[in-house]
């Protein structure tokens, strides 16, 4: 136990000033604080104008916030996913002669506090907003705060620490728990769909008895309709429960037995959260689900040529393996985007909203694409950590071309997906058909050269964020450039020279961008 | 004394370990040989209770998952994981209050400068190198003041110092009563150390000797005799 308290205090302290020597830490606390003011100020403004400073409405806030935040917490501990232990901690904590349980309160006092710190912001607002009671905010701090996190804590013991039960109970209370969500949210959506889509809906929907009657969750409900709404037989039996259902899971928490089983759980998830973290900080994909090791097929590749080109046929090969091939996530946004572009074009006439500069609709959307999401890393950037990528004996800018060339192929069928359905509609021509389609493909290589670029420049100093800021600077800045040579073109040549002028600009910018990115190719170091 | 019995570990329905036994005695050094894949990081992981295991694992005629013996057993696994907000000397300190291990900071001061880490006790964690953070891992293992002590491939990413310091670390240990067991592939680094070999091939224990009933045998040819690899 006074390991444990020793790491507490000097992680803190060791933390806090090492961010104090980081200007960006002033940087940021500034933005948070301007998006805490932003958003008081927001919901301030909403609040007054809709008139919803009441005790009622205070109830379907807190109900909301229940019903967001603990069955999401039950999923995670039952599945033994919902505290996170670092590798240090298995290295040395597990270890520890710590009782396995202070272990698992050692982990959660990250959610406990996250629960304290929630009930400040509920007891503040509770008192400025909808005008409650100091007292009944005091006498709900002490449920929200006090007597949920007993719960909280005892319910993690039980899913964590439980050595009795079989996993398959464990499984059977996560499905359970995913379909209570299921259908309270389905409900809502069916009620605001069904009637007028208005808050006062969600409010009668979370005061029904069924809600209030819900273990645990909806016991917790019940809890803020008496102290704010006052007493009725529902929600007195409600609150009776909860604190029943806290105190019996605090002394079945207290006598379990626990050895310390769910370490290899535990380990094993600290794992796969370590391996996501890392490939989260190079702005890799990760699969959705943890504990899911991805499936690859049997595939062949005919190496047609070699040095860089090897670069080339080798990506392949691993796509080839993929499921989905080379593509991904954006290839059904962009067919998505196409289509909705495509039905916008059908509903609307286009013609009289847009005229002549309907055929730029579509570049504009998929500019707003690449340019707001700020890509994911495939396999090409692998090739900069691999240091077999240094060692071929050819040039830096093949190297690049190779290593890239895939995601041009990407780009062509994701720009023919996002461009061909607006296009039919809209009645573009061919030539601005290939031409949109073109400016995707260069837009998309603008982006990929220009973040190569961007860590060529900036190498790991100023981290991802920093990179991803510098990589829209630049590409902000390749965009005006080519806005411009389209607005010169069109009032010298015409629209179809404008849009001509636009990707011949563009296409330039990024061979340039792509030439000089291409010392990341010349020696590792340069992204150290 | 580490004692292990019929411990035996599935994932899934394959069968990791089976069924192995073994004891180390009293001041005794074991060591915990077999290829890639005969099971050795399963026993170890159980035997550090990170695991869950059939069978049972003493440390000193308790339980391993007991705190009393958790108090006298160090670890140090096959790749260690720093605290990247805590230093050098504050993971030790950690170690001393998390054990109550009565170490002194002059001990501490002599174990940081026996693994050269003297004037790195200020780097924090995540600012060490891989051979920087296995010596921290050693000496907060070591920092526990053991009865018995497991180190998973504890040489890798050793310096040569490094190595000579941990095998005379070892050997005054022993010397001192303490149960030491080595898991390793690097045979040539432990020859002089073992009194006890155990040899896993396929989750089971295949071979067993002492170092008397090895008499001056190469540690190299009894292992490949019983595992049949190693011919040129």
């Amino acid at each position: 136990m006074k390991g444990l308290i020793y790491l507490y205090q000097r992680t803190i302290l060791n933390r806090i000033k090492k961010a104090l020597k980081k200007p960006m830490t002033y940087v940021a606390l500034i933005f948070i604080l301007l998006y805490v003011v932003m958003i008081f100020w927001s919901f301030n403004m909403m609040i007054k104008e809709s008139n919803l400073a009441t005790p009622e409405n205070l109830v379907t806030v807190l109900a909301c916030i229940v019903l967001l935040i603990l069955p999401s917490n039950i999923i995670g501990y039952s599945k033994r996913r919902g505290l996170l232990f670092r590798p240090s901690e298995v290295h040395f904590v597990f270890q520890a002669p710590v009782s396995p349980k202070m272990i698992l309160m050692f982990a959660g006092v990250k959610s406990f506090f996250m629960n304290i710190l929630l009930g400040i912001a509920i007891f503040i607002f509770g008192i400025y907003w909808f005008h409650a009671g100091i007292v009944q905010m005091l006498v709900y701090f002490l449920f929200f705060v006090v007597f949920e996190s007993i719960l909280e804590a005892s319910i993690i013991i039980f899913c964590y620490g439980n050595e009795r039960l079989h996993e398959k109970f464990f499984k059977g209370l996560t499905v359970v728990m995913y379909a209570f969500m299921a259908v309270v949210v389905g409900i809502g959506v069916y009620l605001l769909l069904t009637r007028e889509a208005e808050f006062a809906v969600i409010r009668d929907y979370l005061a029904m008895p069924v809600i209030q009657l819900i273990p645990i969750v909806g016991w917790n409900i019940a809890v803020a309709h008496l102290v704010f709404l006052g007493p009725d037989v529902i929600n007195v039996i409600g609150t009776v429960l909860f604190l029943g259902s806290t105190l019996g899971m605090f002394v079945l928490a207290r006598k379990m037995k626990c050895t310390g089983e769910y370490f290899e759980d535990a380990m094993k998830f600290a794992e796969e959260y370590q391996i996501r973290r890392e490939k989260a900080k190079k702005g890799e994909m990760t699969n959705l689900r943890f504990g899911k090791k991805a499936k690859y097929k049997e595939a062949s590749v005919e190496y047609k040529g070699n040095y860089a080109k090897a670069i080339y046929f080798r990506q392949m090969l691993e796509y080839k393996k993929n499921k989905t091939f080379i593509f991904g996530w954006n290839t059904l946004l962009c067919l998505g985007l196409g289509i909705l572009i495509a039905v916008y074009g059908y509903v609307n006439d286009i013609e009289k909203v847009f005229g002549p500069w309907k055929v730029f609709v579509i570049p504009a959307v998929a500019a707003y694409t690449v340019f707001i999401f700020s890509g994911y890393a495939t396999k090409w950037s692998k090739e900069l950590e691999n240091p077999y990528t240094y060692l071929i004996p050819d040039s830096p800018l093949k190297k690049v071309w190779y290593s890239t060339k895939i995601e041009h192929i990407r780009a062509i069928v994701d720009g023919i997906l996002l461009t061909l359905p607006g296009a039919v509609v809209f009645g573009m021509g061919p030539v601005l058909t290939v031409l949109t389609v073109l400016l995707y493909i260069c837009l998309m290589a603008n982006r990929l050269y220009y973040g190569m670029l961007a860590d060529a420049i900036i190498g790991k100093s100023l981290g991802n964020t920093g990179r991803t800021i510098v990589k829209m600077f630049l590409q902000g800045i390749a965009m005006i450039v080519a806005i411009v040579a389209a607005a010169v073109g069109y009032f010298i040549w015409g629209l179809d020279a404008g849009f001509f002028l636009m990707i011949l600009v563009m296409g330039l910018l990024t061979f340039a961008g792509a030439a000089i990115a291409s010392v990341s190719f010349m020696k590792m170091e340069v992204l150290d | 004394m580490l004692e292990i019995q019929k411990l035996t570990k599935k994932y899934g329905k394959n069968l990791a370990v089976d069924q192995v036994s073994f004891v180390v005695p009293d001041g005794k050094v074991g060591i915990l040989l077999g290829p890639n894949g005969a099971g050795k990081s399963t026993i170890i992981k159980s035997i550090a209770g990170l695991l869950r295991y059939e069978g049972g694992v003493g440390i000193q005629k308790m339980p391993a998952r007991s705190l009393e013996a958790k108090r006298i057993f160090g670890y140090v696994p096959e790749i260690p994981a720093m605290f990247d907000a805590l230093n050098v000397r504050e993971h030790i300190e950690y170690i001393r209050r998390a054990y109550d291990s009565g170490i002194t900071n002059e001990e501490i001061d002599v174990l940081l400068k026996r693994f050269e880490l003297d004037d790195k006790q200020n780097k924090l964690g995540n600012e060490l190198s891989k051979g920087m953070m296995q010596k921290v891992s050693i000496c907060c293992a070591l920092a526990v003041k053991p009865k018995v002590l497991m180190l998973d491939e504890p040489m890798v990413g050793l310096d040569p110092a490094a190595i000579k310091e941990l095998k005379e670390v070892v050997l005054e240990l022993k010397e001192q009563g303490v149960t030491i067991l080595i898991s390793t592939h690097m045979l040539e680094m432990v020859k002089d150390l073992w009194d006890v070999m155990f040899i896993m091939e396929k989750g089971k224990i295949v071979g067993e000797f002492t170092r008397e009933q090895a008499q001056d045998e190469d540690i190299e040819e009894l292992f490949f005799k019983i595992t049949g690899g190693g011919e040129a």
